[in-house]
C-alpha cells in the first residue's frame, strides 16, 4: 500500500469479507431457488455496490451479468431516485432501455441501510425462465421488444421489507411458469437480505468511515493493478470483422466489426461497422456490448485481479447507436447474448497476432438456447424450460480447445437429465458428444455436443442459436469447428430437417428436437499435430480414421490402434 | 456397547503427508500412548506397521493379543486420484450417454482464463459403454434391456482387460432391475473383478453426480482392497489378529470388507478423524457446540460440530480446487461425490504458506507453500521466501531454540531478513509490523474458513467453543476465536497429535438412504415406515457382521426435503414418536419450514413441501476412553515458568506492541492453574499464543480452557 494511512491488514480482511458476502449472496439464491435455469444452472449473479453506485465486490457467477450490472445497477436506482428508497425497500427492473440486457435477466437491487445511513446497495440478478411474450420461456424471434415479455421499469417491489403483493401479483400474471417464477423471486429477495446482513455485520466491526474508506481503498487498488497490467498489453490498432448467421426473420448475415486501440491512453474497444439494428431478436443493448468487452479485457489479464470500479473504469468502448452492438428502442433484444458472445471471440481474433499465447481460436460463442414449455398434463400446470447448450472450445497455442464446454461470459451448468425429466413432460434420448466436429489444427478445437429431446405431449419449442451456416474460425493455419445443426425429427415422418438457428416450432407427440453444437476452431496447422495425439482421438472415437488421414495427414493402423509411420510420413510430404 | 473381545487396547493409526501417527489407548487406565514415525508415500502399509510396532513396543504390558481393535485413517484413495492412479475401469450407461463423465457439467472451472484445462474423465471414452434400454422418471419400463447387446458389451469389457466396472443407468435410483441385471451378466463372464451398480452405492437422482460417485467408488476399489489386505497381512505378522476398522468421510467407522466395497466412503477418512476428535472431546467436557480448527504445515481445516455431531455435506469434490464451501464452481475443478463427508472448509494456510506482495501492493499470504522442503526460511533447509512460521517465530510466538522440543533450531536473523526484504521494505514497514501482517492475512483467510461453518450456515460463532490442534493450530487459534467472535478456545492435550486419537472415539456408522421424491400431501404414510424398516433390517445385518456385536445399534433417521420445485434439500430429523402418522408427517413439515427460515430468512407455508431421501445411520456405539486426570495440581501456574520474552502483539499499547511475556511449559503445568495473557506455552511439538484479553485455565485433564475477559 502507498498510502501510509491505509492498513494492509485490514485492507485484506475488508476486502475479502465483501467478496465473502456477496458469495453468500449467491448460496442463498442458489439454495433456495425453484427453476432448473437459476438452482442449477446457475443463471444468475450477485454483487454489491457502494453507496456512490461503483462496482465493489461480486461473486464467482456469470460474467455476461457481472459486465452488464455495472451499468444496469447504476442507471435503475438513478431513476428511481435513491431519495426514494428506504430501509427495506427493493427495486425490481429489467428494462432493456433502461441500461438492462434482455427482458428475462431481472435484477432485484435493494439499498443497505447501517444504522439509518446508506451505506451501499445489493443487486441480484437472475435469468428467469419466462418472462411471458409470444413463447414459452420467453425466447423466439419477434419484431419488437413489446413481443418479449414484460417490461419492468425500476419498481419498488419490496416496501420496508414486504414483498408488494400488487405488483407480484401483477408481474406473475404475464408470465408461464407462475410457481417456479414466484419461487425464484423470493429466492432473490433472501439473496439481497443475506447481503445485507453480512455488509453490516463488517460495518459493526470497522464503523461507516472506515468501511468508507477502505471501499475507496480496494477500488484504487484495483486501479492501481489494472493500469500495471495494461501497460503490459502491446500497443496498436487491431481489427476484426465476423458474421451472425442470420437475425431469425431473414438470411441476411448481421455483420459485427470492432478495432481495439491500445496506446498510452489505454484501451478502446469501438464496433464502428457493425450492421444497423434489426427488427429480429439479434440487437445488443450496450450494457450487453460493455459487458463483451470488459469480459474481453479482463481475460487478458492476471487471473488474480479483483474485478470491481476500479477495473470497469478501464472499459471504454465506442458502440454507434442504432446498431446491433447498440440498439435503440423498440428493438427487440432476446438474442441480445449471441452478438455479445460473439464479439468476444471476434475481439480474440482480433487480439491474435498481437498476443498469440493470450489467446484462443473461435469458439461456440453463442448462447445456445433452448425453450419450450406448454400445459402439463398430469398437473395441468403451465410450465417453461429453459437451458443453455455447450459446445467446443477454442484451441490454444500449446494446448487443444476442450471439448463440450461453455465459452467467455457464459458458464451455466447443464440440467441434469434425471431432474429434468422429473420435473418436465419431456424425455432426453441423448446427449453426447458429436464427433469428427472439431476445427482441425496443430492443436484442435474441442467436440461439439448433441442433445435431443422427445416430447411425449404438444410442446412449443424455441431454438434461438446460431452457427447453422459456418463453424468457430481457426487460428493460424488452424481450421473451423464444424458448424451447428438444429434437427427436427416428426414423430409422424423419420426424416430429418434442419432447421434455423432462430425458430419456433410447434410439437405434436413424440417429435423430437436434436442440438449438434458447432466444435472449436483449431491453432495451427493439421498437419503439424502430433500424430500420437490424432491416434488418441481416433482411440477414443473423437474423430474418424478417413478424417486423421485426411485432414491431419496420419495414417491410422486399425487392428492395432497404431500410427502408420511411414504412410503418415507420405501423407504429410505430399502436402 | 460393541462387546470387547477381552483387549484392553485400541490403537488409531493416521497417514499424514509428513508424518505417520499412532495412538494406543489402554481402556482400563485411559492412559494414551503416541508415536511417530514419518510417513512412507510409496508403500504406506510400512509406516503404518512401523507406527503400531512402536506403540507395541512401548511397554510388555501390551500384548498384541490384547489389542481389541485398530481403526485407521488414510488418504490411499485420494492420492490415487488426484495422481491419476486409479484401478482402469469400464463405464455401462445407458444408450445415448456415452459421455456423460466427460461433459460433466459443462462449465469451466475458471471465469476469465482462456487457458484453462477440464479435469480428465477418469473412465477414458473407448472403455465407455452403452446398454440399450430405458427407465422414465417414475422407474417404469420404456425400452426393456437389450440382453444380447449388453451380451455384446460385456464381451468388449472382458477384452478391454479392466480391473473394476460402474454401472449407472438412468433412472436407476427409482428402479434398480436394470442395473442390477447389467451387474450379474457382468460378474457371471468376469467374476474375479470389482462391480459397482450406482443403485447400491448411492441410489439419489442426478445422473452425473451419481455416476461419477459410482466410478470413483469401482475405480479406487481394487487400491483401496490389496491396501486393505497388506495391511491386514502386516497386522497378522505382528499378533494383531482383531478386526480393522476404517474411518469414513462422514466420521464414522466401517469395517476394512465393507471399506474395500464401497471405499468412496471414505475418501476424504484423513481430514474426518480430526473433526470427529474435536467432537468427541467437544461432549466429554460437557461442550457439544463446538469448532474445530486443525492447522498443519500446507493447510487448515475448520468444520462445525453441534450436539457433539459433525456437520455433513454432499456437495463435495474430490481431487479439485480449494473448496470455499459454496458448491459453485469450486467443484468444476474435480470429481463430485455424493456420499456424505464432514463438511470441512479446507484452506491453504499452514505453517509453510509464504508471504508476498503482488503488483498491486498488497502483501498477501499463500497459496503457495513451502511445504517440509525446503520449508520455511528459518528451518535453514534452502527456503528462501518467508512463511507463516517465519513470521511467528519473528514476532516472539516461537522460541528459536526450543523447536521440536529442542531438537532443531531456528534460523531468526534469516527469518527477519527474508520479510524485510521481501515484505517490509516494499510496503513501507517494520520487521515487525509486516511480520505481524502476514500473520494476520493468514488468519483472516482462516477466520473465513471458520465463518464459511458457522456463520454461514446460521450458526452464531459466540455459541461456540473452539478447539485448536493440529502442529500450528495452538499458536493462531485463540486469535482467530477473537476475530471470529468465539468467545472460548481449547487446546486439548498433544494438540499435535489429536486427530490420531479422533480415531479411537468413533462409533461404528452406516449410512443407508431411499429415494422417495414426492410431495407430502401425496404421500403414503406406510411407504415411509416400510422404507425405513427396509433400511432398518440392513442396518442390522450390517451391524451385525460389522461388529460381532451383541449390543444393540442406534439408528438415527432423516428425512431431506424441500419445497416443491426447488434442487437442494434439507435434512431434518425424524420426530421423535415412533409411530408414522399424521402428526409425525406434520411435526416433520414444520421441522423442515423451521429449518429453511433458519437457513435462508424465509418461510413458505402454503407451499408444497416434497421429501427425496430417507435417510437411515445404524450405530454401534463404542465405549470412550475415559480421560485421565493430571496428577499434578495446584493454581499456581509459576511452577511451570520458563521466564519471560518480548512478543509482539498489536493489540498491545504497549512499546511498538512489543510486551515481555511469560512462557510455560505444558508437561509442568498443573490441573487448576489459572493466568492470564499475554503467555506462551511450550511443548514439544506445539506452541500455544495466548494473546492478551484473554485467561487460561488448566482444567482437571490437562487441557488448556482458554476464555476471554469481555464480551465478544
Amino acid at each position: 500500500m502507498t498510502t501510509a494511512t491505509v492498513d494492509p491488514i485490514k485492507f485484506e480482511v475488508i476486502r475479502n469479507a465483501l467478496t465473502q458476502a456477496t458469495e453468500e449472496m449467491a448460496i442463498a439464491l442458489r439454495r433456495s431457488a425453484y427453476s432448473t435455469n437459476v438452482k442449477t444452472r446457475q443463471d444468475f449473479s450477485c454483487a454489491f455496490f457502494d453507496r456512490d453506485l461503483r462496482s465493489v465486490a461480486q461473486a464467482f457467477t456469470q460474467p455476461v451479468h457481472l459486465g452488464s450490472f455495472v451499468r444496469h445497477v447504476p442507471i435503475a436506482i438513478e431513476r428511481y431516485g435513491p431519495e426514494n428508497l428506504g430501509p427495506g425497500d427493493m427495486i425490481l427492473s429489467n428494462d432493456p432501455y433502461g441500461g438492462g440486457v434482455h427482458l428475462n435477466d431481472i435484477s432485484l437491487i435493494g439499498p443497505v441501510y447501517y444504522q439509518e445511513q446508506l451505506v451501499g446497495y445489493t443487486a441480484c440478478l437472475a435469468h428467469h425462465v419466462d418472462v411471458g411474450g409470444g413463447a414459452p420461456a420467453s425466447v423466439g424471434a419477434f419484431r419488437e421488444v413489446f413481443q418479449e415479455g414484460i417490461i419492468i421499469p425500476p419498481i419498488k417491489f419490496v416496501k420496508e421489507g414486504e414483498l408488494d403483493d400488487d405488483l407480484f401479483r401483477l408481474v406473475l400474471s404475464q408470465i408461464r411458469s407462475k410457481r417456479e417464477t414466484a419461487g425464484d423471486f423470493r429466492a432473490q429477495i433472501a439473496s439481497n437480505r443475506t447481503g445485507a446482513i453480512r455488509i453490516s455485520e463488517i460495518i459493526d466491526r470497522y464503523g461507516i468511515e472506515e468501511f468508507d474508506r477502505y471501499i475507496d481503498e480496494i477500488i484504487e487498488y484495483t486501479d492501481r493493478r489494472t493500469r500495471t497490467e495494461l501497460e503490459k498489453l502491446p500497443r496498436g490498432v487491431f481489427e476484426a470483422e465476423g458474421f451472425i448467421d442470420n437475425d431469425g426473420f431473414t438470411d441476411k448475415v448481421v455483420k459485427l466489426a470492432v478495432k481495439i486501440t491500445i496506446d498510452e491512453n489505454g484501451v478502446r474497444f469501438d464496433t464502428t461497422g457493425s450492421d444497423p439494428q434489426r427488427r429480429a431478436p439479434v440487437n445488443s443493448t450496450f450494457a450487453q456490448t460493455f459487458s463483451a468487452c470488459a469480459y474481453a479485457l479482463r481475460a487478458l489479464m492476471d487471473k488474480d485481479l479483483p474485478v470491481n470500479d476500479g477495473f470497469y473504469r478501464y472499459v471504454h468502448v465506442e458502440a454507434p447507436e442504432g446498431t446491433v452492438t447498440n440498439c435503440v428502442h423498440p428493438a427487440p433484444v432476446v438474442g441480445g447474448w449471441e452478438t455479445h458472445v460473439r464479439l468476444n471471440d471476434l475481439i480474440f481474433e482480433a487480439l491474435a497476432p498481437a498476443l498469440p499465447d493470450a489467446i484462443c481460436a473461435g469458439t461456440k460463442a453463442m448462447q445456445c438456447h433452448s425453450g419450450f414449455g406448454g400445459e402439463n398434463v398430469e398437473t395441468g400446470e403451465y410450465y417453461c424450460f429453459l437451458e443453455t447448450i455447450a459446445g467446443g472450445y477454442g484451441a490454444r497455442s500449446t494446448s487443444d480447445g476442450p471439448d463440450a464446454v461453455q465459452t467467455h461470459g457464459q458458464n451455466t451448468e447443464n440440467a441434469p437429465i434425471e431432474e429434468t425429466e422429473a420435473n418436465y413432460p419431456v424425455r432426453i434420448t441423448r446427449y453426447e458428444l458429436v464427433p469428427n466436429s472439431e476445427g482441425p489444427g496443430e492443436f484442435r478445437g474441442g467436440l461439439g455436443l448433441r442433445r435431443d429431446y422427445m416430447f411425449p405431449e404438444e410442446a412449443t419449442f424455441t431454438i434461438l442459436a446460431d452457427r447453422d451456416k459456418a463453424g468457430p474460425r481457426g487460428l493460424f493455419e488452424g481450421e473451423r469447428g464444424s458448424k451447428s445443426v438444429y434437427a427436427l425429427i416428426r414423430a409422424s415422418d423419420s426424416e430429418e430437417q434442419h432447421l434455423s438457428s432462430k425458430t419456433t416450432v410447434q410439437l405434436e407427440p413424440g417429435d423430437v428436437i436434436s442440438y449438434r453444437t458447432s466444435g472449436g476452431g483449431g491453432y495451427g496447422a493439421p498437419f503439424n499435430r502430433d500424430a500420437q495425439a490424432v491416434l488418441a482421438d481416433v482411440s477414443q472415437g473423437k474423430i474418424s480414421t478417413e478424417r486423421a488421414r485426411e485432414r491431419y495427414g496420419v495414417e491410422i493402423d486399425v487392428s492395432t490402434q497404431k500410427v502408420n509411420e511411414s504412410v503418415t510420413e507420405k501423407l504429410r510430404s505430399e502436402r | 456397547m460393541i462387546a470387547s473381545t477381552g483387549g484392553r487396547f485400541r490403537i488409531g493409526v493416521d497417514i499424514g503427508g509428513t508424518f505417520t501417527d499412532g495412538t494406543l489407548v489402554d481402556s482400563t487406565t485411559g492412559r494414551v500412548t503416541t508415536s511417530k514415525v514419518l510417513s512412507t508415500p510409496s508403500d504406506p502399509a510400512s509406516g503404518f506397521i512401523s507406527a503400531v510396532q512402536k506403540l507395541l513396543d512401548i511397554d510388555d504390558a501390551v500384548s498384541p493379543e490384547a489389542v481389541e481393535h485398530v481403526v485407521h485413517a488414510t488418504t490411499v484413495a485420494t492420492n490415487a486420484i488426484i495422481e491419476g492412479k486409479t484401478a482402469k475401469t469400464a463405464f455401462v450407461t445407458t444408450e445415448g450417454f456415452r459421455d456423460m463423465l466427460e461433459i460433466a457439467r459443462q462449465i469451466r472451472p475458471s471465469l476469465y482464463d482462456l487457458q484453462f484445462e477440464k479435469p480428465p474423465p477418469l473412465v477414458p471414452r473407448q472403455l465407455c459403454f452403452e446398454v440399450p434400454e430405458r427407465l422414465d422418471a417414475k422407474g417404469q419400463v420404456v425400452t426393456e434391456l437389450d440382453e444380447s447387446a449388453l451380451a455384446q458389451v460385456v464381451d468388449r469389457i472382458a477384452e478391454s482387460g479392466v480391473e473394476a466396472v460402474a454401472v449407472c443407468l438412468l433412472h436407476s435410483y427409482r428402479n434398480p432391475d436394470h442395473e442390477q441385471r447389467v451387474g450379474r451378466a457382468i460378474a457371471a463372464k468376469l467374476p474375479d473383478i470389482v462391480i459397482s451398480l450406482s443403485s447400491d452405492v448411492v441410489p439419489e437422482f442426478r445422473e452425473y453426480l451419481r455416476a461419477s460417485t459410482t466410478v470413483i467408488n469401482s475405480s479406487v476399489a481394487p487400491i483401496v482392497s490389496s491396501y486393505l489386505s497388506a495391511i491386514s497381512e502386516k497386522l497378522r505378522a505382528v499378533n494383531v489378529t482383531c478386526e480393522l476398522l476404517v474411518m469414513q468421510s462422514s466420521g464414522g467407522v466401517y469395517p476394512a470388507a465393507a471399506a474395500a466395497e464401497n471405499p468412496v466412503f471414505m475418501v476424504e477418512s484423513g481430514p474426518a478423524a480430526g473433526a470427529v476428535a474435536a467432537a468427541s472431546l467437544g461432549s466429554a467436557l460437557g461442550h457439544p457446540d463446538v469448532i474445530s480448527f486443525d492447522m498443519g504445515g500446507t493447510t487448515a481445516k475448520a468444520s462445525l460440530i453441534r450436539n457433539g455431531q459433525p456437520s455433513i455435506t454432499k456437495d463435495y469434490s474430490v481431487g479439485g480446487a480449494a473448496q470455499s464451501g459454496t458448491g459453485a464452481f469450486g467443484g468444476a475443478s474435480g470429481y463430485p461425490i455424493r456420499t456424505p463427508v464432514v463438511d470441512l472448509v479446507e484452506i491453504g494456510a499452514g505453517g509453510g504458506s509464504i508471504a508476498w506482495v503482488d503488483s498491486g501492493g498488497a502483501l498477501r499470504v499463500g497459496p503457495r507453500s513451502a511445504g517440509a522442503d525446503p520449508g520455511p526460511v528459518c528451518y535453514g533447509l534452502g527456503g528462501e521466501e518467508p512463511t507463516i512460521t517465519d513470521a511467528n517465530l519473528v514476532l516472539g510466538r516461537l522460541d528459536p531454540a526450543y523447536f521440536a522440543g529442542g531438537e532443531m533450531s531456528l534460523n531468526l536473523e534469516a527469518a527477519r531478513e527474508a520479510i524485510q526484504t521481501q515484505c517490509a521494505d516494499p510496503l513501507g514497514l517494520s520487521i515487525q509490523e509486516a511480520a505481524h501482517g502476514i500473520v494476520e492475512i493468514a488468519n483472516t483467510a482462516m477466520v473465513n474458513a471458520l465463518r464459511l461453518v458457522s456463520v454461514q450456515r446460521g450458526h452464531d460463532p459466540r455459541d461456540f467453543m473452539l478447539i485448536g490442534f493440529g502442529g500450528a493450530g495452538p499458536a493462531h487459534a485463540v486469535r482467530l476465536a477473537e476475530q471470529a467472535g468465539i468467545p472460548r478456545v481449547l487446546i486439548p492435550l498433544g494438540p499435535g497429535t489429536a486427530s490420531a486419537l479422533g480415531l479411537l472415539v468413533t462409533d461404528v456408522r452406516m449410512e443407508g438412504s431411499a429415494t422417495l421424491i414426492v410431495r407430502s400431501e401425496e404421500i403414503e404414510l406406510s411407504r415411509i415406515s416400510d422404507e425405513f424398516g427396509r433400511l432398518e433390517s440392513a442396518g442390522r445385518d450390517a451391524h451385525r457382521i460389522a461388529a460381532s456385536a451383541s449390543g444393540e445399534p442406534v439408528f438415527e433417521r432423516a428425512v431431506e426435503m424441500r419445497y416443491w420445485g426447488q434442487s437442494f434439500e434439507l435434512s431434518v430429523p425424524t420426530p421423535i414418536s415412533s409411530t408414522i402418522d399424521q402428526t409425525w408427517l406434520d411435526e416433520l413439515i414444520e421441522a423442515f419450514h423451521d429449518a429453511h427460515e433458519t437457513a435462508y430468512g424465509f418461510r413458505a407455508n402454503d407451499e408444497p413441501v416434497e421429501l427425496v431421501n430417507l435417510r437411515l445411520t445404524t450405530i454401534g456405539k463404542i465405549a470412550r476412553p475415559e480421560m485421565r486426570r493430571l496428577e499434578n495440581v495446584g493454581s499456581d501456574a509459576s511452577v511451570a515458568s520458563k521466564g519471560e520474552r518480548p512478543v509482539y502483539f498489536a493489540e498491545n499499547s504497549g512499546e511498538k506492541g512489543i510486551v515481555s511475556t511469560p512462557v510455560y511449559d505444558r508437561k509442568r503445568l498443573p490441573a487448576g492453574a489459572v493466568f492470564s495473557g499475554p503467555a506462551i506455552i511450550e511443548e514439544p511439538d506445539c506452541t500455544t499464543v495466548v494473546h492478551p484479553s484473554w485467561t487460561v485455565k488448566v482444567d482437571d485433564y490437562g487441557n488448556l480452557g482458554i476464555e476471554y475477559d469481555g464480551k465478544l
